[in-house]
């Protein structure tokens, strides 16, 4: 009811905040719901371009994923239900971007330091890869356990990360969405991750910067937009800082996130916002 | 007589000798190694959190925990720093662009108020964290209190939603007052 009030206001108002509340209404703008009616979903695009890469993408020494993997991900099925989970091969608590990364460096040899390479992988292959990967598991439950010792580190510094506020606007994950969840920034309102087991649909194309995300780039991007303003009005200096990808504090957040949404259903892609 | 100045002369040249290097190697110093990505992340994220983000940093959020709140309170309102004359009441017009310019339907880089509150009736994309703030020049509230809730909220409501705009620069005392006189001026959109 609130929400159609401001909406009939909004359109007294008219001009630019009119934009603003066909956001809020969060809902899919015409044309995209336009293309899912027809059964077009623009993140199915990154879907089919990963699997051309899983098997098509030579490494150096010849292999391709599916070498490993089998046609069409056959043995991959329901591996991102566990995600992010402790791998013995290398020794870390990997998500879907770190595994897949570290796949291509152990075992199709690339040069992990190889800069073109890096640059590549983070630019043009992770999402697509880990798009496919991830659509591999549609439909299953997830199930991320914590067993591992480093898993369980893991675990509890994504908890304590998850309620550290930080930065120059005294913001945590858990201010936003914990204690405000189901309030307005705005006419966003904020939800709640962890009750509404919402990591079942990541990743995922949002409509509002036009691209896939996987959700090493929400995490990081999360850091970048919402917690770490550090520039102060009398400095001249860049005020902003994210965790490079693959980091730990990264990861470990996703497992935090994960293991609340344990049991959620897997929809990949979804589509966001 | 040579002697002394010869002696003073060796002594000087010394001297200088012995300055030199030294004054090369705080020069050498000065250009620290480029940081990487993830250090400048830690340095934000763990170094840079102050230790009254540390008692607000637990699964309550909204209460301090380790301290005591009149303690907590006191510590903040210790902080809190007036623009020069003290005069807490500057220009609305000003205050009003960097609350949330109308102009850009209430966007402002700044203060970005609307994000929580809502002020100004004609701006409807607020938010309803913090309280409405319409008419709120009515309340007869003293300037000086708005100034101290905005320069460092903390000192009112420790570990509030709201940031301490003040404590961390991201307000000059000066804005601070201005967004003060927007709030109270009476011909400010939030009084009319």
């Amino acid at each position: 009811m609130g929400k159609r009030a401001l909406l009939a206001l909004g359109l007294f108002a008219g001009g630019a905040v009119v934009g603003t509340l066909a956001v809020a209404k969060e809902k899919l703008p015409e044309h995209l719901r336009e293309l899912l009616e027809l059964g077009m979903h623009p993140g199915h695009v990154f879907v089919d371009e990963g699997r051309d890469y899983y098997h098509n993408l030579k490494g150096p020494n010849g292999k391709t994923c599916a070498t490993c993997h089998g046609q069409d991900g056959a043995k991959l099925e329901g591996a991102y239900a566990k995600m992010p989970r402790y791998y013995k091969d290398i020794d870390k608590v990997a998500d879907i971007d770190l595994r897949i990364l570290s796949c291509m460096t152990k075992y199709m040899g690339f040069d992990p330091k190889d800069k073109k390479f890096r640059k590549e992988y983070d630019k043009k292959l992770r999402v697509p890869l880990a798009t496919y990967v991830a659509s591999l598991s549609n439909g299953m439950k997830i199930n991320v356990e914590i067993k591992h010792p480093k898993e369980k580190e893991m675990y509890e510094l994504g908890k304590k990360i998850w309620f550290t506020r930080a930065g120059a606007r005294e913001f945590s994950c858990a201010m936003c969405h914990t204690v405000l969840a189901g309030k307005r920034i705005r006419l966003q309102g904020l939800p709640n991750p962890v009750k509404a087991k919402s990591y079942n649909h990541w990743p995922a194309y949002r409509f509002g910067s036009d691209r896939m995300w996987t959700m090493e780039d929400r995490v990081t991007s999360c850091f970048k937009a919402y917690f770490l303003f550090t520039k102060r009005w009398d400095e001249k200096k860049d005020w902003v800082k994210k965790p490079p990808l693959y980091s730990k504090e990264v990861i470990a957040v996703e497992l935090y996130m994960k293991h609340a949404s344990n049991g959620g259903i897997i929809e990949v892609p979804g589509l966001l916002r | 007589m040579k002697k002394i100045a010869l002696a003073g002369a060796v002594v000087g040249l010394g001297l200088l000798v012995a300055c030199q290097p030294a004054a090369q190697k705080a020069e050498a110093q000065k250009p620290k190694k480029k940081l990487s990505k993830y250090e400048k992340f830690k340095i934000a994220f763990y170094q840079n959190q102050d230790k009254w983000q540390k008692y607000c940093s637990n699964e309550a959020q909204l209460v301090p925990q380790g301290i005591s709140i009149e303690e907590f309170k006191k510590a903040m309102l210790a902080t809190i720093k007036f623009p020069p004359g003290g005069k807490v009441m500057g220009d609305w017009k000003r205050g009003e662009k960097l609350f949330g310019d109308p102009k850009k339907g209430g966007r402002s880089r700044r203060g970005n108020c609307y994000a929580c509150h809502c002020g100004d009736p004609q701006i409807i994309a607020c938010g309803n964290i913090g309280p409405s703030l319409r008419g709120y020049g009515k309340r007869g509230i003293d300037p000086k209190q708005t100034y101290m809730r905005i320069y460092n909220s903390w000192a009112f409501n420790p570990c509030s939603a709201m940031p301490r705009l003040g404590y961390w620069g991201v307000l000059k005392p000066e804005e601070i007052a201005d967004i003060v006189a927007f709030l109270h001026s009476p011909e400010s959109p939030i009084n009319r």
